[in-house]
């Protein structure tokens, strides 16, 4: 069977982010591997050291730059890559309509996506790509077994956790508590090197401008209130309370 | 054209050895320095994820890296901890004298094992009355029939008595000096051979520290490395590269230091601010940035002029010797930044000067790098 593993390159976490007129400057911070996704790649690879036969396919839409998540994650085990090469920032659902006609081009039994992208913060792209591929779908998924021609899970709801069980092919989007990424070894480090990494174009796929259009993009900072409660102990107390149930609503 | 971009394997490298070292070095390094122990799950960890014996050529089974690979590696581990760095470089230490001078043969008998368990080599130069006058060897060797008979105590050898060989240097004539001596790999079984544990280290605890006495031990002439002597070359061609790595792990404790320093800088408070606002501090974190700016771009250059078959002994000579001056000034300053914490081992800083130390000595000390240097301004 063959498995996608769809993946983002996202700046690391301890990366320091500034946003100017002209939109989040990326000059100089460090990317990774979006966390979310590297779940999905580590759980195919469990999934064939499990003794399935699977081929592995890493699959991103993205800048020049995602080449180096792209061989981090053959470096981890994915076989093959294939990488639409774009500096249109696309939103998901538009992202999910160009990387589904790969998803079905290759003729993909399974498709793993992290259930979270770091990048936007959204959580849009595994449903959306379920969705425009008319497949079932499990989010958040924090356990996977295959069976012939299905696949059982466990995921978060927000009351608990439930399990499914599905047809496949499927869309399955991972977070923590699914597995625990392992290193790419320098060997394999070294191997990536000779694996395909196919580009296509993203005018391949008839993708417009996308849905939505960034109008203008802010830094989130804490703003401070500088109030300050006057009067002795016992009513600047009170005072506080009141303030913190019905001004801060935090009681 | 001039260019400072690592390749997308080197940043993958940088990358694997620093999620290693942080993962699986740092939360060990204080108890290892502490209790002098030798970290056998960090070296076993290590060669899972091929960390370990990185030089080893393809052609026997290695990953066959750049010495700016090891470089990179180098930094991550001695931002880590340099004793634990020790090992692996000393290693590789044991490992390049085979690289310059063994035959394909040799290379098969000797490195091949090296990349098949978490298994160390090492490079047995120094003696209890000789240093750096590597000339002057007091060991022997005597050739006898198809056998070479070693007899002697080298010491300071790290990994020695754990490696699955040493590389001794000796003298088969000493009226020859520098040209009476040979390089011989002498595997651990060897009859004759005993070590012994050296305790009471400043700094670098974790790494295992050996003297060896040699006792009539017999190797097969096919063990000496070139030609009847090629020793002394051998042993001074080794030490122009491995010098690198030295400077590597220097650059990563010089990297430690300013972390820390930052780190405590912007949290600790006096006067009603943090002290990072003071300029006193201020002078001291923008004196380990540009040393630990320069280290790292003179350690680079070095290891590129390794890579690409320049002469490097005098890029490699003041890389060894600005990168540890100046990684143990940035130490001891960050104990300054620190104040009484800085002096207490509840805090990392203090490790990274005793650690630190030693790479002004080992592998030819600053005064030998600056002999080196001195040579080659006169020239």
């Amino acid at each position: 069977m063959k498995l996608i593993t769809v993946l983002k390159q996202v700046p690391d976490a301890e990366a320091r982010i500034r946003a100017g007129a002209a939109g989040v400057d990326l000059d100089g911070v460090t990317f990774v591997i979006d966390g979310m996704d590297e779940y999905g790649v580590e759980e195919a690879i469990r999934l064939r050291e499990a003794g399935n036969e699977v081929e592995i396919v890493a699959l991103a839409l993205g800048p020049a730059r995602y080449e180096e998540a792209i061989r981090t994650a053959l470096a981890l085990g994915a076989d093959r890559a294939v990488h639409i090469e774009t500096d249109v920032d696309l939103d998901p659902i538009s992202q999910a309509r160009v990387l589904a006609q790969v998803v079905q081009q290759e003729g993909a039994d399974m498709v793993l996506v992290g259930g979270k992208q770091a990048d936007w913060d959204s959580a849009a792209l595994g449903p959306a790509l379920a969705e425009v591929l008319g497949w079932p779908h499990s989010d958040w998924t924090t356990k996977l077994e295959l069976a012939a021609g299905s696949v059982t899970v466990e995921h978060d709801t927000d009351d608990g956790h439930e399990s499914l069980s599905m047809p496949l092919p499927a869309v399955i989007t991972t977070q923590q508590g699914l597995n625990e990424p392992r290193y790419p070894t320098l060997p394999n480090i070294m191997k990536a090197k000779r694996k395909e990494l196919a580009k296509r174009a993203l005018d391949e796929f008839g993708a417009g401008a996308g849905l939505t259009q960034i109008t203008s993009q802010q830094i989130q900072t804490r703003e401070r209130l500088g109030k300050v409660i006057e009067g002795d102990a016992a009513s600047a107390a009170a005072e506080l309370v009141r303030l913190l149930q019905s001004e801060a609503k935090v009681l | 054209m001039i260019q400072f971009e690592l390749s997308d394997d080197q940043k993958q490298i940088q990358a694997l050895a620093r999620s290693f070292v942080r993962d699986n070095v740092i939360p060990v390094a204080a108890q290892h320095d502490r209790e002098e122990t030798y970290p056998a799950t960090v070296v076993e960890a290590a060669h899972a994820v091929g960390l370990l014996n990185v030089s080893v050529p393809e052609s026997v089974g290695g990953l066959g890296l750049s010495m700016l690979d090891e470089a990179l590696i180098g930094e991550e581990f001695g931002y880590g901890c340099m004793g634990i760095y020790t090992i692996l470089m000393a290693s590789e230490l044991g490992i390049m004298p085979l690289l310059l001078a063994a035959t394909q043969e040799q290379q098969e008998r000797f490195l091949g094992p090296l990349v098949e368990g978490p298994r160390l080599a090492a490079f047995a130069l120094s003696e209890p009355n000789n240093g750096s006058d590597a000339g002057g060897l007091r060991t022997r060797a005597v050739f006898d029939g198809d056998e070479i008979v070693i007899s002697g105590t080298k010491t300071w050898i790290s990994n020695g008595g754990l490696a699955d060989f040493n590389v001794v240097f000796a003298s088969f004539e000493p009226a020859l000096k520098h040209k009476g001596t040979v390089a011989v790999v002498v595997e651990k079984d060897r009859p004759g051979l005993s070590t012994n544990k050296l305790h009471g280290k400043l700094g670098q605890r974790a790494s295992p520290t050996y003297e060896m006495f040699f006792d009539d031990v017999r190797v097969p002439v096919s063990n000496m490395l070139g030609e009847k002597g090629d020793g002394f070359k051998i042993a001074m061609r080794t030490l122009d590269k491995t010098r690198i790595p030295v400077a590597a792990g220097a650059v990563g404790v010089l990297r430690r230091a300013l972390d820390e320093s930052r780190k405590y800088a912007n949290e600790r408070e006096a006067f009603g601010r943090t002290i990072a606002q003071f300029q006193a501090i201020q002078f001291k974190l923008a004196n380990m940035k540009i040393a630990l700016e320069t280290a790292r771009l003179q350690t680079w250059y070095a290891a590129w002029l390794a890579d690409t078959g320049r002469p490097h002994a005098e890029a490699a000579a003041i890389a060894k010797a600005y990168a540890s001056d100046s990684a143990f000034d940035a130490a001891q300053e960050a104990i300054n930044v620190f104040g009484g914490y800085g002096y207490m081992n509840e805090y990392p800083v203090e490790k990274l000067m005793r650690d630190v130390k030693l790479n002004q000595i080992f592998e030819g000390t600053n005064e030998i790098q600056r002999v080196v240097i001195a040579r080659h301004v006169l020239q």
